[in-house]
């Protein structure tokens, strides 16, 4: 019986040392500390305002409450931010980044200058997905598919090589037999869009988010999108069901994968596993915070958290192409500004 | 329409919308006067606070703040030849040349009253362009803008200064200039030129630490040499003619700054233009009105009128560049991008609905940029002559602290290392050419210029094949070209037969 | 003068270089990525070599006419311009060197510091008040409320 009493008080008091710090860990790991947020672009653009809502409302969701700021490292369509989170940030939980999430495809096609690997990052989940859309000019005469294979030739403004503008119609174009003439040179997406309006292009790809606006307002018309749906768009046609051929099919799916996560959120590598735990229940309850959901819609931001381990399975998926698969990619989907 | 025009000015007067748009001119005070703090980068930091307001205070608030950023960068551009804002550095030709002879003040008066004068200009052309807006942008595409940069390169004939070294110098750094603008990944193939294997590299080189390091090293360079302060040995210290000289000059250009400001309205108007042109597009055309070659070498040496033009142009670019932010959504400047993002937060959808049923709206906008530059103009009197009186200090005390803004202003255009390197580059680069007798105003239009050329120009030969160059607004933008080319050389022609008429 | 004339010469061959390159890089480029970078090159080159050509033909400045730009002032004897440029080239290198050793937060204060003493000679109260406001403007304005990232200085990261 006395030997029953002190084990158990034995493991009373082991219990007590291994649960405390857990306990002390969550309650002030965050007390009086700042959190931040590396953004790999300059203020104002679509990763940036996500970031900054998140900064707001993060805060409430940590134990400690820390302030959460933002810090901008653009260059390089964000390869420099991170860069930077793999390897320069130190991994104490205090730093945490978000870059563009095609960053996948330049890992696999070995972009130079990428000095990090992916799926080493803590990753901490995805705030939205986004579906990549085709949109033509509302007045023209295509209306479904079919309609525009029959066309001669339909001109499609691209922002150049690297972006979501460029490689999406021209995967769509080299597999689908679709006669588009790419135009690229645009400065900017929303120059494309005025450039529809003049009727100097008929359509453009790109984000539906982006995009949206513009369908409300009836100037274009969504045609194609790729495998992630969005509501609206469900019904549209898939890209990869206009192809048979399977290395274009193949291609297309490399392509649309990492926008399931758009707006991936990580910690640097070696951040201790139960600092992640943390940062992982924070984000997981801020998304389901209403006041933050209330405002992301009123900014028009749409939030559709996925969590870590689906993130990195995406990020894998992409990865684990074998290298004929990565070479032929890199012919469509170049990487850049 | 008229309706909406008053209604626009009394939801300005309301307490609560002042109070915040005063909130906002303090703030664009301080953003323009400190080179380093981005009249977009604040944008974008303030748009969460915009969350609880009405739209009609968020659009205070922001454009209260950002119509007023023009405004101060011109008078850090002047005092220190440090530019406030990547739209001030063609103030400092100029107006900082002045401010070495002494006349600091007459300086800062002429560029703070051509800034209000292009304010209201730009904020005029707002609200009367609201019915024609639409086909005007719609009839510039490609092939027009291709050739508006192709007329904005003519202009480099203007400031390269006269006699054909002067132009050969001229036409070398407009051609450098124009290489440099292709230093990033070209949109065509998607090669990276120029780069060096740089990340830094890829989006090409940024304006302010090219400007900050062209324009503000020289400076430094020339006050530590000097060895006395910005306004250099002057009897009694005293400082000259005043700020209201400066006021008095703009009436007494007024046609020139009424030119420059609809320069800066239109190049506002058109989105693809960019923000750094408008100012030195004015400024060669501020130079043009030189009445002879003596007058023409005069600029870049303290001429009021070459303050007049770029002070004008970047205020009422801003007037311009919220048009087809308003009507289409198309920002025409990096800072419309950032008040994109307001009218959605706002809810708004910029397009043909602010021209109609947010007319009001629309024209609060208008009052709103009227009224704040009126606020800040007539504030900013009261310190000027004693803000000149800091061209009086010993320049080893202020040279410290120009080093300072300089290197933290090109900091925070990437917050990058590599930011500072270009500034240095640009800095070593500024000084040999001003030694060597090299206008820099033409590399700086060379390098604005160069991407916008190229870009257009494949897009209109890939969508058009050559029946573009047919096109009438691209004859009439060749005309012009022509014109612009050929002008001075006119002038100087009429000069020198009409004396010789006289003693005839 | 020979000096200002062998600068000019520098300046048109330096440039004559670059361009050179350029249309170097640009043999190994698709055709349109080339074209520009060509239909500049071309003409750079070819204008920087007569710059060249006439720095080394005809020395005289006189008649080269102005720029539309201003002018290193002529008021200061030569001798003393060129000390004193050297060390305002000098002191700008050197606040570079300081901002990579120390990183930002550190090196300006410093900087403003040692330039106010050493190359201005001023007095302690000065230099310390304006060390204090440079100070403050960094921590302060860039580091408290803007965020913005400053790299860590190389000898802490040596340190550490």
């Amino acid at each position: 019986m006395k030997q029953l009493k002190t084990k158990l008080w034995i493991l009373a008091c082991v219990l007590f040392v291994i649960g405390t710090p857990f306990l002390a860990l969550g309650a002030s790991y965050y007390e009086g500390k700042t959190l931040t947020i590396v953004v790999g672009y300059k203020p104002g653009g679509g990763y940036d305002r996500y970031a900054r809502l998140l900064a707001k409302y993060l805060p409430k969701h940590l134990p400690g409450n820390p302030t959460v700021v933002i810090q901008n490292m653009p260059g390089a369509n964000s390869i420099i931010g991170a860069n930077h989170i793999y390897s320069v940030a130190k991994p104490d939980g205090l730093t945490i980044g978000t870059f563009n999430n095609a960053l996948a495809t330049a890992q696999l096609t070995k972009v130079e200058g990428v000095k990090f690997d992916l799926t080493k990052f803590a990753w901490l989940g995805s705030l939205a997905s986004d579906a990549v859309i085709m949109a033509l000019r509302s007045d023209l005469p295509y209306k479904t598919v079919d309609d525009m294979r029959k066309a001669k030739e339909i001109v499609i403004g691209t922002t150049g090589p690297g972006s979501s503008t460029h490689d999406f119609p021209s995967i769509l174009k080299e597999f689908t037999g679709l006669n588009f003439k790419l135009v690229p040179g645009y400065s900017s997406s929303a120059d494309v869009m005025l450039a529809i309006e003049r009727k100097e292009v008929d359509g453009r790809a790109g984000s539906y988010d982006s995009i949206k606006p513009f369908i409300d307002r009836g100037l274009v018309r969504p045609v194609i999108r790729n495998r992630i749906s969005a509501p609206g768009i469900e019904k549209l046609p898939v890209d990869e069901e206009l192809t048979k051929d399977p290395k274009g099919r193949a291609i297309m799916a490399v392509n649309a994968a990492p926008t399931k996560i758009y707006r991936p959120y990580v910690a640097p590598p070696g951040t201790p596993a139960d600092v992640v735990k943390i940062l992982r229940s924070a984000f997981v309850s801020v998304t389901k915070d209403t006041e933050f959901l209330a405002e992301a819609k009123k900014s028009k931001m749409t939030i559709d958290y996925a969590l870590p381990e689906e993130a990195l399975k995406v990020v894998r998926e992409v990865l684990n192409q074998p290298p004929e698969m990565a070479q032929e990619i890199g012919k469509y989907i170049k990487f850049g500004e | 329409m008229l309706d909406a025009f008053v209604q626009g000015l009394l939801v300005v007067l309301q307490w609560q919308t002042f109070l915040v748009m005063l909130l906002g001119i303090v703030l664009g005070f301080w953003v323009g006067l400190l080179p380093g703090l981005g009249g977009s980068t604040t944008l974008a930091l303030m748009l969460p606070f915009i969350y609880k307001m009405t739209p009609v205070e968020a659009f205070a608030f922001l454009l209260g703040m950002h119509s007023v950023v023009s405004t101060t960068g011109d008078i850090t551009s002047v005092l220190f030849g440090v530019p406030g804002e990547g739209t001030t550095a063609a103030t400092i030709l100029d107006g900082h040349a002045m401010a070495k002879k002494g006349e600091a003040g007459r300086a800062l008066g002429a560029a703070l009253m051509s800034s209000l004068v292009g304010a209201l200009v730009g904020a005029f052309a707002l609200a009367l362009a609201i019915p024609v807006v639409r086909p005007l942008v719609l009839t510039f595409g490609a092939p027009e803008l291709f050739m508006l940069a192709v007329v904005g390169i003519a202009f480099i004939s203007s400031l390269s200064g006269q006699g054909g070294r002067a132009l050969l110098r001229g036409f070398l750094a407009g051609l450098l200039g124009l290489l440099i603008a292709l230093v990033g990944q070209d949109p065509q193939a998607g090669v990276q030129r120029f780069t060096f294997s740089q990340l830094y590299l890829w989006g090409g080189l940024d304006l302010i630490p090219v400007l900050v390091g062209l324009f503000a090293v020289p400076e430094i360079v020339d006050l530590a040499v000097r060895g006395t302060s910005i306004a250099g040995e002057l009897p009694q210290g005293n400082l000259g003619k005043g700020a209201w000289e400066g006021v008095k000059d703009t009436f007494r250009h007024f046609w020139l700054t009424i030119r420059c400001s609809l320069i800066g309205t239109f190049i506002g108007i058109i989105p693809g233009l960019g923000g750094g042109v408008a100012q030195w597009i004015a400024y060669g055309h501020a130079v043009q009105a030189a009445r002879d070659s003596k007058e023409r070498e005069g600029f870049g040496k303290g001429d009021v009128r070459g303050v007049l033009g770029p002070g004008a142009a970047n205020n009422s670019k801003e007037g311009g560049a919220l048009i087809p932010t308003i009507a289409f959504g198309v920002p025409g400047s990096s800072a419309m991008a950032i008040l994109l993002g307001a009218f959605f937060l706002q809810g708004l959808a910029p397009g043909p609905d602010m021209l109609d049923k947010h007319l009001t709206l629309t024209f609060s906008m208008v009052w709103t940029m009227v009224i704040a530059n009126i606020i800040t103009v007539a504030t900013s009197f009261f310190f000027l002559n004693q803000l000149a009186k800091l061209t009086l200090v010993r320049g080893a005390v202020l040279i410290p602290f120009i080093l300072f803004l300089a290197f933290i202003g090109s900091y925070t255009s990437n917050n990058h290392l590599g930011d500072l390197i270009v500034f240095l580059f640009f800095g070593f680069l500024g000084y040999f050419m001003i030694r060597c007798n090299w206008p820099r105003a033409p590399l700086v239009l060379g390098f604005v210029l160069g991407k916008i050329a190229e870009n257009n120009f494949y897009i209109s030969t890939i969508r058009y094949g050559s029946s573009w160059l047919l096109r009438p607004v691209v004859l009439i933008l060749v005309l012009l070209t022509l014109i612009v080319i050929v002008y001075p050389a006119i002038r100087l022609g009429k000069r020198r037969s009409a004396p010789s008429e006289k003693t005839a | 003068m020979k000096s200002v004339f062998n600068l000019r010469f520098l300046l048109a061959l330096a440039v004559a270089i670059i361009a050179g390159y350029a249309l170097y890089a640009s043999l190994y480029w698709p055709f349109r990525t080339a074209l520009f970078p060509r239909v500049i090159g071309v003409p750079l080159l070819a204008l920087s070599l007569v710059e060249m050509l006439l720095c080394l033909v005809s020395a005289e400045k006189a008649r080269e006419g102005h720029a539309v730009d201003f002018e290193m002032t002529m008021d200061v004897d030569p001798l003393v311009a060129r000390k004193r440029t050297l060390a305002i080239f000098s002191w700008t290198l050197g606040f570079m060197a300081l901002i990579l050793l120390f990183g930002f937060t550190l090196a300006v204060p410093l900087f403003v510091f040692l330039y106010l003493k050493l190359a201005g000679k001023e007095g302690w109260v000065l230099s310390l008040s304006m060390t204090a406001l440079s100070w403050l403007t960094m921590e302060g304005l860039f580091n408290r409320l803007l965020h913005l990232p400053f790299p860590e200085g190389w000898l802490f990261s040596l340190w550490t």
